[in-house]
């Protein structure tokens, strides 16, 4: 084990940075169709986090969008009650929200508690989360939420940097999880995820690789959240729900495919177009997603990239 | 003072109509429906149609009572078989991934097809005295019902020997099917028996003020509150958090607001869930 990801890996991430890198070339430039897509490498950097967090250590963090929203709504507020420059609240944001995981995770591996019960404390916690930020008007507005709008980079104003910016934190965020991937983490995380008890006995300190996946993931999540907030203009309960976050990131996540590199990238993006296709469909969207979790996690568990392996008997990554 | 403790106790009634249907289903097939609070809501969407469509109240809520059962017994069948197939801790989580994809489809279809559908119940007299204390009528409905509820599944579970049959499945699932207990079809009845339950409580909310498509997880989530606090697996143990978190929810409601209590109420399922995970109460029950 050198802990460096290998020279194809290397290419694969830089390839796949190129190819979205083409996309607004593809679909033009107009504000909608950026926002879009835009908004897929949003869902798509949640997606890679989730993956090192629920894919490789199993850990069922419910509480995705709680996560990216307190990043969001903590940078908001330190930008506009302290004045704080951009990047220290992003900053600020992004730690908050890589403590949360981190204490979340810590507490939930020295508990011993199983998979179910790591996702019935985060589904608590961001209950908690969405009710604090109804009760606490003063600094949220409660359900009305915050306009951010001269706030932060500006990065609404520039809708096109704005892709590339986002762009960058996802080629950035797959880089993180290749090189946890090729080193010691990915293979204490592959002996964790398939038995604790043993992989504790074969010397593995399996709370502290949880904890790093929980850390790493939660903090990706903050830093996009938080950049999110300044891209939106607008933060509110409702965008960072459960129905809005976690539901989709897990749909994604299942789509694409567990434990593969290009799975978070292909599950995000092919929900992105789902959801486009049925956005027509107003309230039943809610519909269509419920029906698609329950249709993907029992006919489609292993998710399009180990299908495509199967397929092509090409190693997809 | 006496009115919001009681109200209270009534509240706390109807909490445990919601946690005990969680409980049991926990306890007898090692699934966590997340589904539960949407029964409650078909419970009273049926019934508002119902009524809407000229039935007498009456036949109306027994109607939908039963559309929450047969739905508890529809998904047992059919949703929650794959997870049957599988053991421990993965027929949980495929059956919580289930049941929650099950509850945004029912949220959904409810939100798109009839959003605007509400059921209140009106009981004809506001309010009698009793004792020098002014009681609602609606909470002594609710309270009659609530109690003859677990009355009725006291007796079932106690005396019965389908009751004990179930108590044994609960006790030890390969054992009871080495007895010769259908683990299956008692389990199907179960699920039908909290589908009931959670109707039930959706009926009483539709008595105390009104009970519209959109409550579905609200009613999970306290359902899941009540059932954590009272330590998932026991029946009593899920009475008394029910009834505790209600006296809890109407005298911080009474003194701290709604949202406040809220979260007071989450505090307390979630250091349940990390200091003691066998229940608050584990003690006592």
């Amino acid at each position: 084990m050198t802990g460096r990801p290998g020279l194809g890996r290397v290419a694969l991430v830089l390839g796949t940075g190129v190819i979205l890198a083409l996309l607004p070339g593809i679909f033009g430039t107009g504000i909608y169709s950026l926002r879009i897509t835009t908004l897929m490498l949003v869902m798509i950097i949640y997606t890679v986090a989730f993956n090192i967090i629920f894919g490789h250590t199993k850990q069922l963090f419910l509480c995705l969008g709680a996560l990216a929203g307190l990043s969001a709504y903590l940078s908001v507020i330190l930008m506009r009650e302290l004045k704080l420059v951009p990047a220290a609240a992003v900053a600020v944001g992004t730690l908050g929200a890589g403590a949360l995981g981190a204490l979340l995770s810590y507490v939930a591996a020295r508990r011993g508690l199983g998979i179910i019960f790591v996702g019935i404390v985060t589904l608590v916690v961001s209950l908690i989360f969405q009710n604090l930020l109804l009760g606490l008007r003063r600094y949220t507005n409660g359900e009305t939420g915050i306009v951010t709008q001269g706030l932060g980079f500006g990065l609404a104003g520039h809708t096109a940097a704005a892709y590339y910016v986002f762009l960058v934190l996802l080629v950035l965020a797959l880089w993180v999880y290749q090189w946890l991937m090729a080193g010691r983490p990915g293979l204490a995380f592959g002996a964790l995820s398939e038995d604790e008890l043993t992989a504790e006995l074969a010397g593995i300190d399996v709370t502290r690789y949880k904890v790093l996946a929980a850390t790493v993931g939660s903090g990706l999540i903050g830093l996009a959240g938080a950049l999110f907030a300044d891209f939106n203009e607008f933060i509110s309960p409702s965008i960072f729900s459960l129905a809005h976050v976690d539901i989709v990131v897990l749909i994604a996540l299942l789509l694409g495919g567990m434990r593969t590199l290009l799975g978070p990238v292909i599950g995000a993006a092919a929900f992105t177009l789902i959801d486009e296709l049925v956005r027509p469909f107003g309230q039943a969207t809610v519909l269509a997603y419920g029906v698609l979790l329950i249709v993907l996690f029992l006919a489609f568990r292993e998710g399009l990239v180990p299908f495509l392996r199967r397929l092509t008997r090409i190693p997809v990554p | 003072m006496i009115g919001v403790l009681l109200d209270g106790l009534v509240q706390g009634l109807q909490l445990a109509l919601l946690g005990v249907g969680i409980t049991l289903v926990y306890g007898l097939g090692g699934v966590l429906n997340l589904a539960h609070g949407q029964l409650a809501v078909v419970a009273g969407v049926t019934t508002a149609l119902l009524i809407g469509a000229g039935f007498g109240r009456i036949p109306s809520a027994f109607l939908g009572l039963l559309g929450a059962g047969l739905a508890g017994v529809i998904i047992d069948r059919t949703l929650l078989l794959p997870a049957y197939r599988r053991r421990g801790e993965e027929r949980l989580l495929l059956a919580l991934i289930l049941t929650l994809g099950l509850s945004f489809g029912v949220d959904g279809f409810l939100a798109y097809r009839y959003p605007s559908v509400a059921l209140t119940l009106r009981l004809p007299v506001g309010a009698v005295v009793l004792a020098g204390v002014r009681v609602r009528t609606v909470s002594l409905a609710v309270a009659g019902l609530a109690l003859l509820a677990f009355a009725l599944l006291a007796l079932f579970l106690k005396r019965t020997l389908l009751g004990k049959a179930v108590r044994s499945i609960i006790q030890n699932e390969t054992g009871a099917s080495l007895c010769g207990i259908d683990v299956g079809r008692t389990r199907t009845l179960i699920v039908g028996m909290s589908g009931l339950l959670a109707g039930l409580a959706g009926l009483s909310q539709g008595l105390f003020s009104n009970l519209g498509p959109e409550m579905g997880p609200e009613f999970t989530v306290l359902a899941l509150i009540v059932a954590v606090v009272g330590g998932v697996r026991s029946l009593s143990g899920t009475v008394i958090a029910g009834l505790l978190l209600g006296l809890v929810n109407a005298v911080a409601s009474f003194y701290v607001g709604t949202y406040l209590t809220w979260i007071l109420l989450l505090l307390a399922a979630l250091l349940t869930l990390l200091v003691r995970p066998e229940g608050l109460l584990a003690y006592w029950t």
